[in-house]
């Protein structure tokens, strides 16, 4: 394939088959992101000059976490190896060459604007390394959440050690400086997702109305709660069924593993199977007038569980603190 | 000149101002709730609309009222000169400037439901007619000597008379206007059109709040026994339990405490507690003001479901509760203080006071509903239809209607705001 809306077809004819199936969901998105990418690096050579030095290229968000639905928005950024002016021109101009690529290939272009066209997240490895030290130095609000988004990242093209050298600086950092209260703080806000008289808590108004937002009730505490005991237990992966299968028995015990595995693995494929994928939007609401009783009662299930696993990290963190 | 005279005309006048500041309250109230780009509009037209009111209240409507008639209606003393009236213990120009401001807070309720979508000339026309045809005759019934005041109706400071009426009036501007652009989905599901400063909401309530006082102690008119202390009381007990059950209610069934509505609350226990804030115990009070809030939160999602836009929730704080509040009386009215009427079913009165209130409720708000819609459609067809162009509607009032926007530098990048939140969870 040499163009991005030849990409787009191929998404397009491919996505019907695999958009109920989590795992193969995923594979093809990694796929067709990669192929814009061969696609950008192509056009970038043509027009400036061959790749000065390798790179990675990763994503990070729902796809960094391989857990995208059928509709996702692109969050990504670029190491490279070099340092020097005209290199940083080149990777922006390849940056800004996939975000392009991606977005014809059918992935929105991301409100909060991390992406590799950003110069936020396109550097060289020691700028990387000088930003990530900021970061966590400051460790004010920002640079924590930024942190956060950061850990979530997977590389699908180049040189992946780039990344994993970072990241095993960004954990060492945490652990050194004990972050940890610094970053719950960060992910603590919870949207409740059932009322005091067990009632699932709907949307009242707009598009949505009646249906849950899954994204935020649902998602949100098991990935945010996750991602710190990963932090915790010095796990690299980036899925959260990946990151709670490696999980040590000392941050979470395997009874409450399983239970969570189970649960969050329920959840994404309640957002496969019955919220409407026609957009990106739309995939993070669940109708629930379409439920059966019994879904109904797992769904509640998944929103406890999440609450309980919410205060159970909570309570880990807290507990060291004293 | 007697004190007891002047003490009444003084107390009744400080009353009145505050009633008057309560057209302050209703600006705030309805801009706050609404958006920007028709705040200027509906800040002005509620000061036009009150001295419309006002000049056709001393031409025609205090006569409509208070001029001696039938049953029905009164008919004399237009274009009130200032006198004296007889068998009134205080000054006959302060107790006609008193009733002049509830007529302006029924008209002002009744535009609640035109809000962000009619034109200016719609509301020119129908602040005279609402005026002279529908708040009179219903004002004549219960505190003119009419048929209603004859059977024992108790309406002590008008959540029938004022507030029923007025949102009446709403009722039928609503479904003739339709919902405002964007109010609703295709399949029927509502848009929240939030208002744009939850803070005015909030001031507006806290100025009603005390123009109450006015509205509900100074309709003792009179400082006999400096009653009026135990009204405000009533009325304040009224409105702190409102609030406090639509905080309640919004947290179980929505698990927020939903600012909005909490404001709401507040002010449907006060329209709740106008019709018997005179005639109930403290602890009725609190009652009514705490089921008021309840009720308010219920009414405002029935009318959404329903389709009908009520942008300032008119109808559901001056209906619903106006109609609980004049209820209200038929259950909790004590035998001491049911110097009008019978005591309530709760005072062993059985059901002869809470059928007069009934009696009251369906005659007064079918009167104005029917009036007011007869008169919209009429107005509708005359004028060319009573709606803005979509265009003008979505450019804003404040343009389309004045030629000048409320907030000039702001309202150019009104736009939806965007979450700052980077992709986390994305």
């Amino acid at each position: 394939m040499t163009s991005y809306l030849e990409i787009r077809r191929f998404r397009d004819d491919q996505i019907i088959w695999v958009s109920r199936n989590h795992l193969q969901l995923n594979q093809l998105h990694d796929e067709i992101i990669q192929r814009v990418i061969s696609v950008s690096v192509k056009q970038t050579e043509e027009k400036h000059g061959s790749l000065p030095c390798p790179f990675t290229f990763f994503m990070m968000g729902s796809a960094g976490r391989f857990e995208q639905s059928v509709w996702s928005d692109q969050d990504h950024g670029i190491i490279y190896q070099q340092q020097g002016t005209e290199i940083n021109h080149y990777f922006l101009a390849l940056g800004k060459e996939i975000t392009q690529g991606l977005q014809l290939a059918g992935y929105d272009y991301c409100d909060g604007d991390v992406m590799a066209s950003n110069p936020l997240w396109c550097k060289s490895l020691t700028e990387w390394r000088q930003q990530l030290a900021n970061w966590s130095n400051n460790s004010n609000w920002e640079g924590i959440r930024h942190l956060l988004i950061f850990i979530d990242g997977r590389s699908l093209y180049g040189d992946e050690s780039f990344l994993e050298k970072l990241k095993i600086e960004v954990y060492q950092t945490i652990h050194k400086e004990n972050l940890f209260h610094k970053v719950l703080n960060n992910t603590l806000y919870l949207k409740k997702g059932i009322g005091v008289l067990g009632q699932l808590l709907l949307e009242t108004h707009g598009p949505h109305t009646g249906s849950l937002n899954i994204k935020e009730k649902a998602l949100f505490p098991y990935v945010n709660g996750i991602r710190l005991l990963a932090i915790k237990g010095n796990i690299y992966e980036t899925s959260t069924l990946l990151r709670l299968e490696k999980l040590s028995e000392l941050v979470l015990p395997s009874i409450k593993r399983e239970l969570y595995k189970q649960q969050f693995l329920k959840l994404l494929n309640f957002r496969l199977s019955l919220s409407k994928p026609d957009n990106y939007e739309n995939s993070h609401y669940l109708p629930i007038s379409a439920l059966s009783k019994k879904q109904k009662e797992e769904v509640k299930d998944i929103l406890k569980n999440g609450t309980a696993l919410y205060r159970y990290v909570r309570n880990l963190i807290e507990k060291e603190d004293d | 000149m007697d004190t007891l005279f002047l003490m009444n005309s003084l107390w009744v006048m400080v009353a009145a101002v505050l009633v008057i500041l309560m057209i302050g309250g209703f600006i705030l109230l309805e801009t706050g709730s609404t958006r920007m780009k028709n705040a200027g509009h509906i800040a002005g037209k509620t000061i036009l609309t009150f001295g419309i009111g006002s000049i056709v209240f001393w031409a025609v409507g205090y006569g409509l009222i208070f001029g001696s008639g039938n049953a029905l209606i009164g008919f004399s003393d237009f274009f009130y000169s200032g006198y004296d009236i007889e068998g009134l213990s205080l000054s006959g120009a302060v107790f006609f400037l008193f009733q002049l401001a509830f007529a302006g807070i029924s008209l002002t309720i009744a535009f609640g439901g035109f809000a962000e979508r009619a034109k200016l000339g719609a509301y020119l026309v129908f602040a005279v007619l609402f005026s002279v045809i529908v708040y009179p005759p219903i004002a004549h019934w219960i505190w003119g000597g009419g048929w209603l005041a004859e059977h024992g109706k108790q309406d002590f400071a008008g959540s029938t008379v004022v507030h029923l009426t007025g949102a009446m009036a709403a009722f039928a501007a609503t479904l003739i206007l339709k919902p405002r652009i964007g109010k609703y989905n295709k399949d029927g599901s509502a848009n929240n059109l939030a208002g744009h400063n939850q803070v005015f909401t909030a001031l507006s309530v806290l100025l009603l709040w005390v123009g109450w006082f006015g509205f509900n102690a100074g309709s003792t008119v009179s400082v006999d026994g400096a009653f009026f202390g135990f009204v405000a009381v009533n009325t304040n007990l009224a409105a702190g339990a409102g609030v406090i059950a639509a905080m309640i209610i919004s947290w179980i069934v929505m698990g927020k405490a939903d600012v909005p509505m909490m404001l709401n609350g507040a002010l449907a226990g006060l329209v709740a507690i106008t019709a018997s804030c005179a005639f109930v115990d403290t602890w009725a009070a609190v009652l009514i003001g705490f089921i008021a809030g309840f009720l308010v939160f219920y009414s405002i999602r029935f009318f959404e479901n329903k389709r009908i836009d009520d942008p300032i929730a008119a109808l559901s704080v001056h209906g619903v509760a106006g109609i609980w509040g004049t209820l209200s009386t038929g259950f909790f009215a004590t035998p001491e203080l049911a110097t009008v009427g019978q005591p309530g079913l709760f005072y062993g009165g059985g059901l002869h006071q809470l059928g007069v209130q009934a009696l009251g409720v369906v005659s007064s708000g079918a009167f104005a509903f029917i009036v007011s819609f007869i008169l919209l459609t009429i107005m509708k067809a005359v004028m060319n239809g009573l709606r803005v162009t979509e265009e003008e509607e979505i450019i804003g009032l404040d343009m389309s209607e004045h030629g000048s926007y409320g907030y000039p530098e702001m309202v150019k990048t009104e736009k939806a705001i965007v979450s700052p939140n980077p992709k986390l969870n994305a």
